[in-house]
C-alpha cells in the first residue's frame, strides 16, 4: 500500500465517523467544506498529485476521484435523509386540532314547506304532471262559482275567506287554478298547482296563510283507479317507503265521487295506541280527492261527455310537518332562524 | 252530529258491533270522530226509596236516610236538604263507583255509619239534568233496586259523526239509521211509529190560517196545544238531550228538540197568546226591518231573509231563530207549533249574514226532507200529550206553496265502467235500493232511478255512481298508473328559476324562510315610501284577522325584518342570513299585479368571538357577492350602480342591474330604521324580481388559453366622485381585446392623497390567444391604457 492509498484510507475512515455524527444540515455542510471544499482534504490531495511521478499520476488520480465521488454520494444521501427528517419534524410541529369548528359562513337550510313542494313537484313531473300557477288574489267566480260553490253553499262555511273592498278574495284553495288551466289549455291536461292559500282562521293548528298542492288530470279514460295509482305512487315516493292507504268516501263540491285518503301512520304504522301523530288511530289524513265534477269540467270549457278527470288537494304544510317531524304550524311562517335550523346545524 | 247508540238501536238492528258500525260509517263518508261512553265510570248505582229521613243525632247539618232498595235496606248520611220520606233516589252502595271514578265505602259520621251515598246529578256525570240543589230525585214509579244507570239511559254510547254538507239527511237519528240499513246487508230498519193526524176539522179556537207569500217556504204546518203545563221534561229525555249536546229547558221546547234530533225536522213553538194576530204569514223581510230574536238581540233584516209574521209583525226568522216576544215562558198556556220547510240557500244566506248558527239553521242550510214536516209535527204532539204537558189537537193548519215532483236520475253502464272500472247494473240497483233509491225504468245499458225526497243531494249520474262506489268501498277498487302519456311533466320556467335561486342561496349559507303575505300598516309605513311609490300603497284586506296582518305586502322586506326580530328575540347571536321567494302585490283594480320576488337579509350577528380571533363580518360587499351568485346561477351577470331607496342607507344603496335594466336593490338599511327596530348592528338586504331571470342563459365555453399571460399593474389617483366601475370600463375600452383580466387590488384615500381624490391600483393581465405575447407588445398596449387614463385627467403614479 502506497502512502497515498494509506492517506485515502484515513480520510475515508475519518469521514465515515464524522458523517454518522452529522445530525443537522449545518453539520453536514461544514463536513462538506472540510473534505470537499476548496481547501478541503480531498481537494488538497488532488492538488498534491502533481508531485507524483508522471507514470503514477493516472492511477493515483483515479483513486482520489473515486474517493471524491464516494464522499459526495454519501453527503447527498445523508442530506436527503436529514431534509426528510426536518420536514417530518415540521409536520409534527404544524399539527392542528381538526376538531375545531370551521371558519367562514355556516351552512344554510331549506324551508320544509318549500322543500316539500319541490319534492312533490318532481315526483309528479315523473308521472307527466306539469306545474300550473295562478293568482293569489282571485275572483269569486274562479274561487267559488266555477267550482260548484254558489254564494249560499254550506261549503262556504268551511272556508271563511279574506275579502278585498272590491269583492276580490284571497284564494281559499289552489283549485281556481284548475279552472284557469283548463280554460287555457283544454283537454287532455295533467297539472299540479302548488301555492299559498288563505283562510280566516288562526289557532295552533290553523294559520291564516298556508300551502296546498293540487293535482288535476283530464283525459278520455280517467278513472278512480288512475287516481289511486297516482296518489299511491306520490305517497310512497314522498315518504320513501311503501305505505298502506285507506280511501274513504267524502264530499267536496267540485268532485263527484269525492274521497279522502288516509295513509298508514308514518310514525307508528298503527302500532302505538298513544301515538302523538295519529292519535292512536294508525291513520293520517293526507288528501282530499275525487273525480272532477262535470260542472267544473264545463266551467273549464271541457266537454264532460267526452272527458273525465280526477283531482286531489293536499296541505303541503301538513305533509312537511309529517315528513320533517314538525309540531307547530304557525311557527313555520315566523322566519325564526333558530327554529328553522334546529336539528340541522348543531352549533359547537 | 252526536248520535245516541240507544236511540239508534230502536230504529235499526244489525249484527255488527259499535266498532264495525263506526268503521263502515267512516269509510262511507260519515267520519266517526269520537265514541264516548258517558256512564263508563258509574257502577253499582241502584234505585232506592227513602223510607225515612231524619236529622243526625249529633251533627245538625247532616241527615240520616234509611233506604228501601226493593227488598234490601241501606242507611246513609247526607248533607242535602231537599229530601223527604218517599223520595226515590240513585244510591251508590259500598263498592260502587260514581262518575268521577270515586269508589264508595263505609264512613262514620259522628257515630252514625254511612254505607255509600245518595247521588246528585253531578255525581252521576250529568249536572244539566238536575232541577234543584242537592240529591237528584227520580220519578216515584222508578223500579226499586234496579240499575239506575240503565234506568236513566246513562249506559248509552255517543258517536260524534262528522256529516258532510251534502248530507243534511244524516243530521238525525232516523237518517243515520236509514244509512246503516244501506251499509249492512243484514240490517232491519224500523221507523218510529207516527199517529197520522187528519187535516180536516177545526181548532177549538178561531184561527185565520197560515199564508205563504214567498217561495222560500215550500210548506208550513202548525199544530195547537192547549192547557199547556210548562214543566221539566221526563228525566230520561233530559238525560238523552244532555248526552246529545242540548240543554234541557222545558217540556215543550225539549219535545221539539228531541224530535228534531230524531227526525231532522226543526220546529218552533210560539206562545199563542203573545201573537199579534190569530194568523201566521211567511214573507220576505223588508229591507232594514227589525226583529228581536230569542237570544235577546235586535236584528236588522234584509230583503233576502224569510220572516214569520203575525198581524204583520215579525215573530221569527224563518228557519234560523224564533222571535223574543213570542217565546215559550213559564206563563205560557197555549202553544202553536211550527213545522215548516225553508229553502236551504235562503236560510244559509241569512244565518251566515246574521252570524246565527242555530241547530235549525244548520239543518235547513244542508237541506231538510220536505216530507218530514207533518210526521214530525204529529209525533211531537203525541209526545207532548204522552208527557201530559198539554192537550194537543189532532188537526193541523197547513199551507203548501208547491207540489214537489220526484226527481229521476239515470245510471249508465258505460259511465260506471269509465269511473269505477266496474259495471254490474243489477248489483248497483240492489245497493241503491237499500238507500231508498228505487229503479223506475231500465234497458240494456242504463237504469232510471227515483230519488227519495230526503236525498236532495243526488241530481246527476255521478251522484248515483258515488253512492254505489262508497257503499261497495273504494279500497277494493283497482289501482293503476295513467295509461297514456302526452308529454313529459315540467316544473315550468318560473318554478325552475325559484328552485335554482333557493339552491344557490342555501348553498351560500342562507336560511330559506316563508313569511306571511300580509303585513301590518306600520311595517309598511316604517319603510318611508314617498307618495308616488306604489309600494307605499298596499292593497288592504276588507276583513283582516288582526291589524298585524292587514296589508298585502308590496315588498318582501317587512317579512324578513320581522323574521330577524323573531330570531333575535329567540336569543340568536350568530349571523342571520335569510332569504325568501314569494309574491308581492302591487297596484289596484285593473292594474293589480302579483310579482314573484326574491329577497335576502343579512345581520352580522352579535358575537364575533371565535377561536381564530375576530371572525370575518358580513358587510355590503359580502352580500353583493351573494347577489352576483344568485343572478349567475341563471346565467346572468349582475351590475351595480349607486342607487337610492327610501329605506336604504343614503350612502350604501345600490341598484341591481341586468342588461342595463334595474331589477332590484341592495342596501344597508337606513340607520334610523335599524335603531327603531333595535337591531344593534347594521342590517343588509336585497330584493329583485324573478321575471328577468326566468329565461335561463346558457354559458358558452371557450378553449383553455394556450399561451401565457403577461401582468402589469397600474396605480392612479382618481376623483372620489368617479366610481370604480367607470374607471374599469375605461381601462377595458382602451386595452381592447388583448386585456384578458382586470382586477382592482387596492383602494386608498386619506393621508398622502390630495383632498377629493383616491388612489386605485389595478392588476391587468394581457394575453394573445394565438401566440405568446412579448414584453414589448405588452408594454405597448399598457402604455396606451396609461395614456388614455391620463387623458381622462387621472394622475398616474
Ligand atoms: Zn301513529
Amino acid at each position: 500500500m502506497t502512502d497515498l492509498e494509506r492517506h485515502i484510507q484515513d480520510i475515508r475512515m475519518a469521514f465515515s465517523e464524522e458523517i454518522a455524527a452529522a445530525e443537522t444540515l449545518e453539520n453536514l455542510d461544514s463536513l462538506r467544506v472540510r473534505f470537499l471544499g476548496k481547501k478541503g482534504e480531498v481537494t488538497s490531495l488532488l492538488k498534491g498529485l502533481g508531485a507524483l511521478p508522471p507514470d503514477e499520476r493516472p492511477r493515483a488520480g483515479q483513486f482520489v476521484n473515486l474517493l471524491r465521488d464516494e464522499l459526495e454520494e454519501q453527503i447527498r444521501t445523508r442530506k436527503d435523509s436529514l431534509e426528510e427528517k426536518e420536514l417530518e419534524r415540521l409536520e409534527r410541529e404544524d399539527h392542528i386540532d381538526v376538531t375545531l369548528p370551521p371558519r367562514g359562513r355556516t351552512g344554510g337550510g331549506f324551508h320544509p314547506v318549500v322543500e316539500t313542494s319541490r319534492e312533490i313537484i318532481e315526483i309528479m313531473a315523473g308521472l307527466g304532471f306539469s306545474v300550473a300557477l295562478g293568482p293569489e288574489i282571485e275572483d269569486d267566480f274562479y274561487n267559488f262559482e266555477a267550482l260548484n260553490i254558489p254564494p249560499s253553499h254550506p261549503a262556504r262555511d268551511m272556508q271563511d275567506s279574506f275579502y278585498f273592498p272590491d269583492g276580490k278574495v284571497l284564494r281559499t284553495h289552489t283549485s281556481p287554478v284548475e279552472v284557469r288551466a283548463m280554460r287555457a289549455h283544454g283537454a287532455p291536461i295533467r297539472i299540479v298547482v302548488p301555492g299559498k292559500v288563505y283562510r280566516r282562521d288562526s289557532d295552533p293548528t290553523h294559520s291564516p296563510m298556508f300551502h296546498q298542492l293540487e293535482g288535476l288530470m283530464v283525459d278520455t279514460d280517467v278513472s278512480i283507479a288512475d287516481l289511486k295509482g297516482c296518489l299511491g305512487a306520490l305517497m310512497n315516493a314522498f315518504f320513501d317507503r311503501p305505505l298502506a292507504a285507506r280511501y274513504r268516501g267524502s264530499y267536496f263540491p267540485f268532485t263527484e265521487p269525492s274521497l279522502e285518503l288516509d295513509i298508514e301512520c308514518i310514525e307508528c304504522s298503527g302500532k302505538n295506541p298513544s301515538c302523538r301523530i295519529c292519535k292512536g288511530t294508525g291513520w293520517l289524513e293526507v288528501a282530499g280527492l275525487g273525480m272532477t265534477h262535470p260542472d267544473v269540467l264545463r266551467a273549464g270549457g271541457i266537454d264532460p261527455t267526452r272527458y273525465t278527470g280526477f283531482a286531489w288537494g293536499m296541505g303541503l304544510d301538513r305533509m312537511a310537518m309529517l315528513k320533517y317531524g314538525l309540531t307547530d304550524l304557525r311557527v313555520l311562517f315566523e322566519g325564526n332562524v333558530p327554529y328553522l335550523l334546529s336539528g340541522r346545524n348543531r352549533s359547537c | 252530529m252526536l248520535v245516541s247508540w240507544n236511540i239508534l238501536k230502536t230504529l235499526v238492528q244489525c249484527g255488527s258491533d259499535i266498532g264495525k258500525v263506526c268503521e263502515r260509517l267512516t269509510e262511507t263518508g260519515s267520519e266517526v270522530e269520537s265514541v264516548t261512553r258517558p256512564g263508563k265510570k258509574l257502577s253499582g248505582v241502584r234505585i232506592g226509596k227513602i223510607r225515612e229521613i231524619e236529622a243526625h243525632p249529633a251533627k245538625s247539618s247532616l241527615f240520616v236516610a234509611k233506604l228501601d232498595l226493593g227488598g234490601e235496606d241501606a242507611q246513609c248520611v247526607t248533607a242535602a236538604t231537599n229530601l223527604s220520606n218517599g223520595d226515590v233516589v240513585a244510591y251508590a252502595a259500598p263498592g260502587a263507583t260514581i262518575s268521577d271514578g270515586t269508589k264508595m265505602g263505609i264512613r262514620d259520621f259522628d257515630g252514625v255509619e254511612s254505607f255509600g251515598m245518595m247521588l246528585s246529578a253531578e255525581e252521576l256525570g250529568v249536572p244539566e239534568i238536575g232541577l234543584e240543589f242537592g240529591i237528584l230525585r227520580l220519578p216515584a214509579d222508578a223500579p226499586l233496586g234496579a240499575n239506575a244507570v240503565s234506568y236513566l239511559g246513562l249506559d248509552d254510547v255517543i258517536l260524534d259523526l262528522s256529516i258532510t254538507p251534502n248530507r243534511g239527511d244524516l243530521l238525525s237519528h232516523v237518517g243515520v239509521a236509514r244509512e246503516l240499513y244501506a251499509l249492512f246487508d243484514d240490517a232491519v230498519f224500523t221507523s218510529p211509529r207516527i199517529e197520522r193526524r187528519s187535516d180536516n176539522g177545526e181548532w177549538p179556537i178561531p184561527f185565520k190560517g197560515v199564508f205563504i207569500e214567498d217561495a222560500g217556504c215550500p210548506g208550513y204546518s202548525l199544530g195547537l196545544i192547549r192547557d199547556v203545563r210548562i214543566a221539566p221534561s221526563p228525566i230520561d229525555f233530559r238525560v238523552a238531550l244532555t248526552l246529545l249536546g242540548m240543554r234541557p229547558i222545558s217540556n215543550i221546547v225539549d219535545a221539539t228538540n228531541y224530535c228534531m234530533l230524531l227526525f231532522g225536522q226543526p220546529q218552533h213553538a210560539f206562545d199563542l197568546d203573545t201573537l199579534p194576530d190569530r194568523e201566521i204569514t211567511v214573507r220576505a223581510a223588508k229591507d232594514k226591518e227589525p226583529i228581536l230574536t230569542l237570544d235577546g238581540k235586535m236584528r236588522t233584516m234584509s230583503s233576502s231573509d224569510l220572516l214569520i209574521t203575525s198581524g204583520g209583525v215579525p215573530i221569527g226568522v224563518g228557519g234560523v231563530m224564533g222571535g223574543g216576544d213570542s217565546e215559550i215562558s213559564d206563563k205560557t198556556r197555549n202553544v202553536v207549533l211550527e213545522s215548516a220547510g225553508f229553502v236551504s240557500q235562503r236560510v244559509s244566506t241569512t244565518s251566515r249574514r246574521l252570524g246565527i248558527r242555530s241547530e235549525a239553521a244548520f239543518r235547513f242550510a244542508r237541506g231538510v226532507d220536505p216530507e218530514l214536516m207533518d210526521p214530525t209535527l204529529s209525533y211531537t204532539l203525541s209526545l207532548i200529550e204522552s208527557w201530559k204537558a198539554g192537550n194537543a189537537f189532532p188537526t193541523v193548519v197547513r199551507a203548501v206553496s208547491k207540489i214537489r215532483e220526484p226527481k229521476k236520475v239515470s245510471l249508465t253502464k258505460s259511465k260506471m265502467q269509465t269511473i269505477l272500472h266496474w259495471s254490474d247494473l243489477s248489483e248497483a240497483g240492489r245497493i241503491l235500493g237499500r238507500l231508498g233509491i228505487r229503479r223506475s225504468e231500465s234497458d240494456d245499458g242504463s237504469c232510471t232511478y227515483v230519488i227519495p225526497s230526503y236525498r236532495a243531494d243526488i241530481s246527476i249520474e255521478e251522484d248515483l255512481i258515488e253512492e254505489v262506489a262508497r257503499i261497495r268501498g273504494y279500497n277494493d277498487m283497482p289501482s293503476r298508473l295513467p295509461q297514456t302519456f302526452h308529454e313529459r311533466g315540467d316544473a315550468g320556467a318560473v318554478t325552475r328559476t325559484q328552485f335554482d335561486l333557493r339552491a344557490c342561496a342555501i348553498g351560500r349559507g342562507y336560511v330559506e324562510v316563508v313569511t306571511y303575505a300580509f303585513v301590518s300598516s306600520e311595517a309598511v309605513a316604517r319603510l318611508r315610501f314617498p307618495k308616488d311609490d306604489a309600494r307605499g300603497k298596499p292593497v288592504k284586506l276588507a276583513n283582516p284577522i288582526s291589524s298585524d296582518q292587514s296589508d298585502m305586502r308590496t315588498t318582501l322586506l317587512p317579512g324578513l325584518m320581522n323574521a330577524l326580530s323573531k330570531s333575535l328575540a329567540a336569543g340568536w347571536r350568530d349571523p342571520v342570513r335569510i332569504f325568501e321567494q314569494g309574491r308581492v302585490f302591487l297596484g289596484d283594480g285593473e292594474n293589480r299585479e302579483e310579482r314573484e320576488q326574491c329577497a335576502g337579509l343579512v345581520f352580522p350577528g352579535r358575537d364575533f368571538k371565535s377561536p381564530y380571533g375576530q371572525s370575518e363580518r358580513e358587510d355590503f360587499f359580502s352580500i353583493k357577492g351573494d347577489v352576483i351568485a344568485l343572478l349567475s346561477c341563471r346565467g346572468y351577470e349582475a351590475e351595480f350602480r349607486q342607487g337610492s331607496e327610501p329605506f336604504g342607507h343614503a350612502g350604501q344603496t345600490a341598484d341591481i342591474l341586468l342588461n342595463g335594466e334595474r331589477i332590484g336593490w341592495l342596501a344597508r338599511l337606513k340607520p334610523a330604521i335599524e335603531r327603531e327596530m333595535d337591531y344593534g348592528a347594521p342590517v343588509y338586504a336585497f330584493e329583485f324580481e324573478c321575471a328577468p331571470l326566468i329565461e335561463k342563459r346558457r354559458p358558452s365555453f371557450t378553449e383553455i388559453p394556450a399561451y401565457p399571460a403577461v401582468y402589469r399593474d397600474i396605480s392612479l389617483l382618481v376623483p372620489c366622485a368617479i366610481p370604480v366601475s367607470t374607471v374599469m370600463e375605461q381601462i377595458r375600452a382602451s386595452a381592447a381585446e388583448l386585456l384578458w383580466d382586470l382586477r382592482i387590488f387596492d383602494v386608498y384615500q386619506g393621508k398622502g392623497i390630495p383632498e377629493g381624490m383616491r388612489s386605485l391600483a389595478f392588476s391587468l393581465s394581457y394575453r394573445n390567444a394565438k401566440r405568446t405575447l412579448t414584453e414589448e407588445e405588452s408594454d405597448e398596449v399598457n402604455n396606451i391604457v396609461r395614456a388614455k387614463l391620463s387623458e381622462k385627467g387621472y394622475i398616474l403614479r
